[in-house]
């Protein structure tokens, strides 16, 4: 029994017919003589069959375990150079992809997310952020209108920023308000590499007691450095938006050695300390709180991230162009 | 607006500095310098020469040969082609290897020529003879430049020009003036700030004042009939005036800064707007009907003839200058023809106003005419300037035209606003910027400016506001004078970030839409980002029926649209979609699943509450696919159909864990954009349609592959799913579920669709889970009958019998039969 070699599945088949088979097998036979033998010998003779059986069982799970093993060692006849069955690739818009790290940076700072409509009524978009009526600040922003103003109403425009946004959200809340606000803002200007007729803007808005230009400076530092990386250079400069006072821009330096200076400003950002008339307009006591606001174009800042010089090439929406993302 | 850095220096000493420091002053102090140029002649090697003879040229009639001397060496020889060349002459000679800019022969465009030895029709040429323009000096062309004969030889040209008073190389700033420095549209408002940065005063120029009254004033009478339009009227005049060209020296000053020199009269105006910021008009006194001035606003509408020959339509109510008979001019915008000045002029009457802003904005708003003077007047001048800049101009006019400034003036209306006092809390001022800034440096930041400051109760301080100044009107206008000129980049940031103690709130639809956004760009999506304006046509076509729950909406249109492919707001996302999808095939693009998130919106009932009363505006999501499912190697390539589409929406809903809420109606028949169409609703509301685009909408894209699309309403959406994600999670089932195939054959029109609804709900409460794994006609089966196979799944908390499952089993049967004439297939 221990001489058979068992190394094919038709081996270990007739080894166990040879042995165990039901009719014939030479251990079956063994115990069909059990009963013949004399009761004294019987128990002993009986054991000993037990055992041969147990050996011969055993030879055959050993011969099976071999025989699994030596199929595994064998090759595959599978072409593994045959290209996988693989998925079809979708892809994030490129605005998409800088909004949510901008809502991420922001997010680890505790500012919620708000939204507003597109269109939107004269009233937030211009009157309550201390656009006044007839001044020239209305022309910093070339409006597209929807009505025009009657005894009744005031008009109704495509939002020109989503400044609008910070009043609905004062209107419904009370200090302390920390939010972002992103959305898509319509300006009538010629449509070029570098502008075109909507945007996307994120506007920022925190309302507390104890909010200073300083905090506002320090927040804007390091969401420059979150984006641009920890070395980028900033600067803030005196500018005028009606909702802010003082209200400045802040400028990025963009290293450039083609350049004469070896780079540029590029303002990526307008901010400033909320207006109080804009405050008391919401029924915030402006000598209570304070607050800062910022807002910054979604499109800028993703064509100075990755090199984007055209900015229609994202309403384009080349999926050649968008696979990249 | 333009600012010359020469014309800044009559003001201020700014010779420590550099031009790109003063550029960086002042973007830093708020006047943002969006350009710098360096302007003028570049006139190095050109030096005065001596024409010692001049003699015809032996090869060509109109070249002549000078023997000119340069004042070292031996003259040299120049061939000059200019008529009025001549022995005798003292010219500018550009010497070999100087570099001018020249004309091109084709374009005409200046390019850089350098000049070299050459030799013209045979004759040797030592440099150039030349003239005004060829060294940018001028506009003339028409010789050679005859200089001072007594210009010394072999100087160069440049201190020849300083000899003569001309400053030609100049840098100038293009300053981009926000709506709050009303006060900083002129030099001497720019050199204010300067002043205030480098610790000095502005020197204005001295000016004789007029008293009111006068010869002036007996000459001429001004009425003010709108004294609220036009608080002060002071009127000049300046008699037996030459008008002619300016002075080199006024002429540079205007063509550095971009504007056109037109004759002494109109420059000086000009010059002196640019100076002080006051606009200025001169009218020809002679054609001033009546020596009457009178100020009113129309009353109805009129036309009227501007001095750029245009007839101007004029609303009610537009503020007009006039004499005893007619309108002369639109005020504080611009003159009339009838009464300019013109060649012939003798005697000229200035005009130095100051009319309401606001009023002002309206007329160049209305005439679509925005005028430096405009521009001025409606940001609010000086409303103390206009004597000073009147003197001005008549003293420069009367020295530049020969004239004689007539004695007096008139003053009309000359009450004065009390300059407003203010009080600064010095604490205020660190409340707002973090950063405490002394006393004494807040007193001296006004000062530098032309605030008046005094102390007044402790902490604060009294601060009177220049007439110039009309933005400064609360504490907090002059926290931001204190802060910009102390500078934003003093002010130092806090080490650590104060967060308020509440925690932020997440709204679902921000944790949602990404989440959505994210796995449907793993299925395969890709997403675009269209414009939200587009034809009205297309506009109106997208808004119709099929999209929108059966009834069409109406659009919303802009007043002022950029042109007519974007004259109207997107009722649907898709027609931006069949424009990406067009865009796309025709660069070879056929495989395209696309999905975009944005605002569509239509006109609403202005009584329904919507955020802005009378539009509809929410969030939508398309889901849009075209092409065919990729084929491989041991897969064949298979166009996409409806299912495809209607497969993803089913996904996204049991992503929302809302697909029970849901239903979908079918709707077979066309729909204006649509072939058939798939409703989805909950309850009545209209949450979404899917849908195969029509052959005709098909075309009008030039779509090559049919389009299959779902939009929905993505807000109705998350407003349905917000409350699923709250739930507390089930406990899995520890015993095993019951399968079951079950396979009937129906009539083959029998819809599909309520057949599983009437198997969910008779396989209550045992049915977890059903499913078509084959839908089949042909030979094996009655011709007018299909074969629906359907896979079902049940369970229990407990380890179900066979028994109970065969009982929902007939019964389910039973009721297929019933419902739908269903048999069961062996």
């Amino acid at each position: 029994m221990d001489d058979a070699v068992l190394d094919t599945a038709e081996a270990i088949e007739s080894f166990r017919i040879q042995y165990l088979g039901r009719k014939s097998g030479a251990i079956t036979n063994l115990f069909k003589q059990i009963k013949d033998i004399a009761a004294d010998e019987r128990k002993a003779f009986g054991q000993r069959v037990n055992a041969l059986r147990s050996l011969a069982e055993a030879r055959i799970a050993d011969a099976e375990a071999n025989m699994t093993s030596a199929a595994r060692q064998e090759a595959t006849d599978l072409d593994l150079t045959l290209p996988g069955r693989r998925p079809v690739s979708g892809s994030l818009h490129p605005l998409t992809d800088t909004l949510e790290e901008i809502k991420r940076i922001f997010a680890h700072f505790g500012f919620s997310v708000a939204e507003g409509p597109e269109i939107e009524d004269d009233w937030h978009n211009f009157s309550a952020l201390n656009f006044p009526p007839d001044h020239p600040a209305r022309d910093m922003q070339d409006t597209f209108f929807v009505e025009a103003p009657t005894e009744e109403s005031d008009g109704v425009v495509l939002r020109t920023h989503t400044s609008p946004v910070q009043i609905r959200v004062m209107e419904e809340q009370a200090p302390p308000i920390r939010v972002i606000v992103p959305g898509r803002v319509f300006r009538n200007e010629a449509i070029s590499y570098k502008s075109f007729c909507l945007f996307h803007q994120v506007e920022g808005l925190y309302v507390d007691e104890g909010v200073t230009f300083a905090d506002l400076k320090q927040l804007l530092h390091i969401f420059a450095q979150a984006l641009f990386g920890a070395d980028v250079q900033m600067r803030f400069r005196p500018s005028f938006f009606p909702f802010t006072e003082p209200s400045a821009e802040v400028d990025i330096w963009w290293p450039n050695p083609e350049l004469p200076g070896g780079g540029r400003w590029l303002e990526i950002l307008g901010c400033g300390m909320v207006d109080p008339n804009v405050l008391e307009g919401v029924n915030i006591d402006s000598e209570k709180y304070t607050g800062y606001a910022f807002g910054m174009g979604v499109e800028r800042i993703t064509m100075l991230r990755y090199d984007i010089a055209d900015i229609r090439s994202f309403y384009e929406n080349d999926v050649r162009f968008l696979n990249q993302f | 607006m333009q600012i010359s850095l020469n014309w800044l220096s009559d003001y201020i000493d700014l010779s420590a500095l550099t031009p790109d420091a003063i550029s960086d002053m002042l973007t830093m102090v708020g006047l943002e310098v969006d350009s710098m140029e360096t302007v003028g002649p570049t006139l190095d090697g050109v030096v005065v020469g001596h024409v010692l003879e001049r003699t015809q040229h032996p090869n060509a009639d109109k070249l002549s040969l000078c023997q000119v001397d340069l004042g070292e060496g031996e003259p040299v020889q120049i061939v000059c082609g200019a008529p009025n060349v001549d022995a005798g002459q003292k010219v500018p000679v550009a010497t070999v290897g100087t570099t001018l800019m020249l004309p091109d022969r084709k374009t005409g465009e200046p390019v850089p020529v350098t000049l070299k030895k050459a030799k013209l029709r045979g004759e040797v040429s030592n440099g150039m003879i030349c003239a005004e323009d060829e060294l940018g000096l001028g506009d003339d062309h028409d010789g050679i430049m005859v200089l001072d004969a007594d210009a010394p030889i072999g100087q160069t040209m440049e201190d020849y020009l300083r000899g003569q008073g001309r400053t030609l190389n100049d840098t100038v700033y293009d300053i981009a003036i926000t709506p709050n420095r009303p006060d900083a549209v002129s030099h001497i408002g720019v050199a204010r700030d300067l002043a205030a940065l480098t610790e000095q005063s502005v020197r204005r120029p001295d000016v004789n004042l007029p008293e009111a009254g006068g010869a002036a004033a007996e000459r001429v009478t001004v009425k003010l009939v709108s004294p609220e339009a036009c608080p002060r009227y002071v009127a000049l005049l300046v008699r037996g005036v030459t008008i002619q060209e300016s002075p080199d020296w006024l002429k540079d000053r205007l063509t550095a800064i971009g504007l056109r020199p037109i004759n002494n009269v109109v420059d000086v105006t000009n010059y002196v707007m640019y100076e002080c910021g006051q606009p200025l008009h001169a009218f020809d006194a002679d054609q001033i009907a009546g020596d009457t001035i009178i100020v009113e606003q129309t009353t109805a509408p009129e036309t009227f003839v501007t001095l750029d020959s245009q007839e101007r339509t004029l609303p009610v109510g537009t503020l007009m200058i006039c004499d005893a008979e007619r309108r002369v001019a639109v005020a504080g915008v611009m003159g009339g023809e009838n009464s300019e000045v013109t060649d012939v002029t003798t005697n000229v009457l200035i005009e130095s106003a100051y009319f309401d802003p606001s009023l002002i904005r309206k007329t160049a708003k209305a005439l679509g005419l925005q005028t430096d003077a405009s521009y001025r007047f409606e940001r609010g001048i000086d409303r103390d300037g206009q004597v000073w800049a009147a003197a001005r101009a008549a003293d420069l006019i009367a020295e530049l035209g020969g004239g004689m400034r007539v004695d007096g003036m008139v003053d009309a209306h000359p009450v004065l606003p009390k300059p407003l006092v203010l009080t600064l809390r010095l604490s205020r001022i660190e409340t707002i910027l973090g950063v405490a800034i002394s006393h004494a440096d807040t007193v001296r930041l006004l000062t530098a400016i032309g605030f008046g400051v005094e102390d007044a109760a402790p902490g604060t301080l009294s601060v009177t506001v220049p007439l110039f100044r009309p933005d400064v009107e609360r504490e907090i206008d002059l926290i931001e004078e204190v802060a910009r000129l102390y500078g934003y980049d003093n002010i130092p940031e806090p080490k650590r970030t104060p967060v308020p103690n509440k925690p932020p709130q997440i709204a679902a639809i921000e944790v949602l839409r990404p989440m959505v956004r994210t796995r449907l760009a793993g299925l395969g999506f890709r997403e675009v980002c269209t414009n939200s304006m587009q034809r009205a046509e297309t506009a109106a076509l997208f808004a119709g029926s099929d999209l929108h729950s059966g009834e069409s909406v109406e659009i919303v249109e802009t007043l002022n649209p950029i042109s007519q492919e974007m004259a109207a707001l997107r009722p649907s996302l898709l027609p931006g979609v069949l424009q990406v999808m067009s865009y796309n095939q025709n660069r070879g693009q056929r495989q395209l699943h696309l999905m975009e998130f944005g605002h569509i919106m239509h006109r609403a009932d202005p009584k329904r509450s919507t955020l802005v009363p009378g539009y509809n505006e929410y969030e939508a999501l398309i889901l849009a696919m075209s092409g065919t499912a990729p084929g491989r190697w041991n897969q064949e390539a298979r166009a996409l159909d409806v299912y495809d589409v209607k497969g993803a929406v089913e996904w996204l809903l049991e992503l929302l864990r809302i697909e029970g809420r849901i239903r979908f109606e079918a709707t077979p028949t066309p729909g204006e954009v649509t072939s058939y169409r798939l409703d989805l609703r909950v309850k009545k509301r209209h949450v979404g349609v899917v849908a195969c685009v029509a052959d005709a909408v098909a075309d009008t894209f030039a779509l090559r592959d049919p389009v299959y699309f779902a939009e929905l309403d993505w807000a109705a959406l998350v407003e349905l799913a917000a409350p699923q994600f709250d739930r507390d999670a089930e406990t899995v089932s520890r015993f095993p579920s019951v399968e079951r195939d079950l396979a009937v054959a129906v009539n083959r029109d029998q819809p599909v669709g309520p057949m599983l609804d009437v198997i969910r709900q008779f396989g209550r409460p045992l049915i977890q889970d059903v499913a078509v794994f084959d839908v089949y006609q042909g030979e094996r089966i009655a011709s007018d009958q299909k074969s629906v196979a359907f896979a079902l799944r049940f369970g229990a908390d407990r380890t179900l019998k066979d028994k109970e499952v065969d009982k929902r089993i007939r019964t389910i049967v039973q009721r297929l039969g019933k419902e739908f004439g269903a048999t069961l297939r062996g």
